[in-house]
């Protein structure tokens, strides 16, 4: 060690420099080399580690990004039913702004009953698109054109930049948009240069003439009003050191400060600064970055910002809490004037730019875009992505994922849910909604709490209940084999089953009466229960059953009670949805699924979800139980639908179970399924059945959608018959219970009703 | 009649043996040298109910499939069924590029889906048919 021979030469009794041997001068010499070695080893040791720092933060992959889920891309084109409501709504979540002049990229205007907007330039999954002003036209009923406002020419079809609806945040809690060298905005370069550090391109990182000038403002003052910080130095400070103000860590920050100037380029040492900086904090989300707070505030991107903008941006760094303009809009302003000042004190602004600069308002958004507005979906969107990617990935890679959300929808469905939960008074009542396109299988919106943008238990996906008779479509196609088709006679009787622990199980009706002979289509719509469980007691039902949900993967026992026959096998929303999807779309399955494709930074696809459309029931078969579902919402537990919709033919099941605990509705209209759960998290009572409950639920939520008529597809296996839905025989149209009906064409009924 | 069978199975044969030794080289997969010599909107008499938007998104696709690049057509036809999920060609087309792909049980559930919707259009169910002997 370096210390110990200097401790030991001032023991030693002083000597004249004369007297001194030259034997021990030389030793002294050669003390002090090693010593100055020594220490010189350990300021290059300290060098490194500084420079290992560097290496680790600033170089490949600096920054963890967090994973950014978009959600469908709105595609406009004549025909579309889309309002022009319904356009600005979601224009305005993007936040785009409206003005009344022609509008800037992230911007749009009303024209007479046409809206004009300009896109900001994405990059899709599939293609970049610029930047575009279009113009599109509407009437009552929706689009009748669109033009491309540049050449003036008609569009077949535009495809509107998607909603970004969340992300997936580091540990950190860091929010960032990362610009490239060359993306970074002149204007807003000079600005910083003029206002945080004007000997920028002189100085080696460390400005001694700007210490002193500090160090003098600051003696005067009697307190600290003036930073001597480089850029470079803040930039040090900010990406590998404590905010705390010691000498050591000035010290560390000034090396950090050379190093950085010695090894990186004056302008990607800008644009870490431009990409590090801290500029707004949103709840336990902070917010890094000129480009993201500029989406934040202005929501536009940062070369697209006003000097006024600009200049309010760059005044905010001396200090975020201090000038925000959302919290403190009179001290914003004042910081953004005097960046303007300097602006044009050094050039960078014309007095008249200045003037029209410091009379524009602060101009931001009125309250920062919500992190997570639609927690329940960005949830299942990580669950779905968490079978592929690991949560270090998710909020570190930058992930751009795209979703099939559709933030129309999920609006009609959350004032939909509002104004139906509104019937109940019931403050403990909870309720979980899918809402799903059964063609293609994306789930489209989705809600699992009656508070929609709350963040806790998703009911959605977690809340595992019994399903009661929603069961029975899937029971019905299972029981539609052999003779037996919706026409067949069945007995509505007494029924006791002695089950495998010796006990003895005698179901009932939901309203306790015995109905005697009718068909298995009247005892469907009318959802009675003894007809099912003797059929799936003794026609192999309970088997056929059992072999169809594990098809669809929703078999959750390995033991399989004869009560299934009623719905007590237990399943969330979600997984409901699968099973009826599968029963709406004629037998096809298609997953569900959020996620269309996922890519990285660099828009290289990583997933791409197919569009499955696997076959898995008979199409034939399944004909006859959407048939039978109509009725449920024509004639039966779900004739509501009918007093409310008129004409438009709805299909569906309603669900109830055990003393009224659960409320089930799932239907169906020509494109959506929505499936509806209303219940307790105690699992009390809430004395709704799925007819009184979730059926006025689901219509509140379609009627706000709007939507077409479900229709049937026909079948060359299947014949259309007038039938008498009590006995079974042919009927005629117009008769008292004539029902139209498909049956297999060689399953007849030979047997005529008379006509009542 | 078992002539052609023959040289069916035959060339199906030599098509499985050069996809192995393919495989087995690392090689690109082979892919039929078929290419869509007609537009979306040649086949537009045979579809009335088809729009605008969706004959421009299968034009597209048609292009993407003519460059090999399957994905991108996907994604177009994908579209395409959003705005008419019942238009029997955007199924067809996808079939089509699930046989180009060699997946051919996927094809015959696409076909499946074009077949419903092809009521009444002669043109695609018989281009259905066709396609659907090559799914085997």
């Amino acid at each position: 060690m370096p210390r110990k021979p200097v401790k030991a030469a001032r023991k030693t009794p002083p000597r004249g420099r004369k007297s001194a041997s030259p034997a021990r001068g030389g030793k002294r010499r050669r003390y002090s080399a090693i010593a100055g070695l020594a220490l010189l080893a350990l300021f290059a040791i300290y060098l490194g580690y500084l420079n290992h720092l560097i290496n680790a933060r600033f170089e490949g992959g600096a920054w963890a990004l967090p994973s950014r889920v978009y959600a469908r891309a709105l595609e406009i084109y004549p025909g579309a039913t889309l309002t022009r409501d319904e356009l600005i709504y979601e224009l305005e979540l993007s936040s785009y702004l409206r003005v009344d002049r022609q509008p800037l990229p992230g911007e749009y205007r009303l024209l007479g009953a046409s809206l004009e907007l300009h896109s900001p330039p994405f990059v899709f999954s599939d293609q970049h698109q610029p930047a575009r002003l279009v113009q599109v036209f509407f009437d009552t009923k929706g689009v009748i054109g669109v033009t491309d406002s540049s050449s003036t020419g008609d569009l077949a079809v535009f495809r509107l930049p998607p909603l970004m609806l969340g992300s997936y945040y580091p540990q950190s809690g860091e929010d960032r948009l990362l610009l490239a060298e060359e993306e970074l905005p002149e204007q807003l370069v000079a600005t910083l240069i003029a206002v945080e550090d004007r000997a920028f391109f002189e100085h080696a990182g460390v400005s001694p003439l700007a210490i002193l000038r500090a160090l003098w403002a600051n003696l005067k003052a009697g307190k600290t009003v003036q930073g001597g910080s480089t850029l470079t130095q803040q930039l040090a400070k900010n990406l590998f050191l404590t905010p705390e103000k010691s000498l050591l860590r000035k010290i560390n920050e000034a090396f950090m400060a050379l190093l950085l100037e010695l090894r990186f380029s004056k302008q990607t040492i800008i644009t870490a600064y431009v990409n590090e900086v801290f500029l707004l904090q949103q709840n336990r989300i902070s917010i890094h970055g000129f480009a993201r707070a500029s989406r934040m505030l202005f929501g536009r991107a940062v070369n697209r910002l006003e000097t006024q903008q600009l200049a309010l941006l760059v005044g905010m760094v001396k200090g975020p809490t201090r000038y925000n303009p959302l919290s403190s809009p009179e001290l914003a302003l004042e910081r953004r004037n005097l960046v303007l000042k300097v602006m044009f004190d050094q050039g960078l602004l014309d007095q008249q730019q200045l003037d029209r600069a410091l009379a524009a308002p602060l101009g931001v958004a009125r309250h920062l875009p919500s992190v997570n507005p639609f927690p329940a979906y960005l949830d299942l969107v990580k669950r779905q992505l968490q079978i592929s990617y690991t949560s270090d990935e998710l909020s570190r890679r930058g992930l751009r994922v795209f979703t099939a959300f559709d933030p129309l929808l999920q609006q009609n469905l959350e004032r939909g849910l509002a104004r139906g939960l509104a019937r109940f008074d019931q403050a403990e009542l909870q309720a979980a909604v899918v809402i799903a396109d059964y063609l293609n299988g994306d789930i489209q919106a989705l809600v699992g709490d009656r508070v929609t943008d709350f963040p806790g238990f998703n009911r959605a996906l977690m809340a595992q209940r019994p399903i009661g008779s929603l069961i029975k479509p899937l029971l019905l196609y299972s029981l539609l084999h052999g003779d037996l088709t919706l026409a067949g006679v069945v007995q509505d009787e007494p029924i006791r089953i002695k089950q495998s622990n010796g006990e003895i199980w005698e179901p009932r009706n939901y309203d306790r009466k015995l109905h005697g002979k009718t068909t298995l289509y009247d005892a469907f719509v009318n959802s009675y229960n003894l007809p099912f469980i003797w059929l799936g007691v003794n026609s192999g039902g309970i088997e056929a059953l059992t072999q169809n949900l594990d098809r669809i993967k929703l078999l959750k026992h390995d033991v399989v009670f004869p009560s299934i026959l009623l719905g007590t096998t237990e399943m969330s929303a979600f997984e409901v949805a699968q099973m009826y999807q599968v029963i709406a779309n004629d037998g096809y399955f298609a997953p569900l699924t959020t996620i269309r494709t996922v890519t990285d930074q660099a828009n290289r696809t990583l997933t791409r979800v197919p569009l499955e459309s696997l076959k898995l029931f008979d199409r034939a078969r399944m004909i006859q139980v959407q048939r039978a579902m109509i009725g449920v919402s024509e004639q039966g537990t779900a004739r509501y639908l009918a007093e409310r919709f008129g004409e438009r033919t709805l299909a569906g099941k309603t669900g109830t179970t055990d003393d009224l605990r659960d409320s089930w509705f799932a239907g169906f209209s020509d494109r959506l399924l929505t499936v509806v759960w209303l219940g307790r998290d105690d699992n009390a009572p809430i004395h709704l059945t799925g007819s009184s409950g979730a059926l006025r639920v689901w219509a509140d939520i379609m009627e706000l959608q709007g939507f077409e008529a479900f229709k049937l597809n026909s079948d060359d296996s299947l014949a259309w018959h007038y039938i008498d839905a009590l006995d079974g025989g042919i009927s005629q149209q117009g008769c008292a219970n004539s029902v139209l009906l498909p049956l297999p064409k060689d399953r007849i009924p030979l047997r005529r009703s008379p006509c009542k | 009649m078992q002539v052609i069978q023959s040289a069916n199975h035959l060339s199906r044969l030599a098509v499985f043996v050069l996809l192995l030794i393919g495989s087995a080289c690392q090689l690109p997969e082979p892919v039929p040298d078929n290419r869509y010599q007609r537009t979306a909107d040649d086949n537009a008499s045979a579809v009335p109910t088809a729009s605008q938007p969706v004959r421009q998104l299968h034009n597209q696709a048609l292009a993407a499939i003519n460059e090999d690049q399957y994905a991108l057509a996907s994604d177009y036809l994908q579209r395409a069924i959003k705005i008419e999920p019942r238009n029997g060609w955007s199924w067809y087309y996808l079939a089509d590029i699930h046989w180009r792909q060699g997946q051919f049980e996927r094809c015959r559930s696409m076909l499946e889906r074009a077949d419903a919707y092809a009521q009444g259009d002669a043109r695609l169910a018989a281009a259905n048919a066709d396609l659907r002997a090559q799914c085997q």
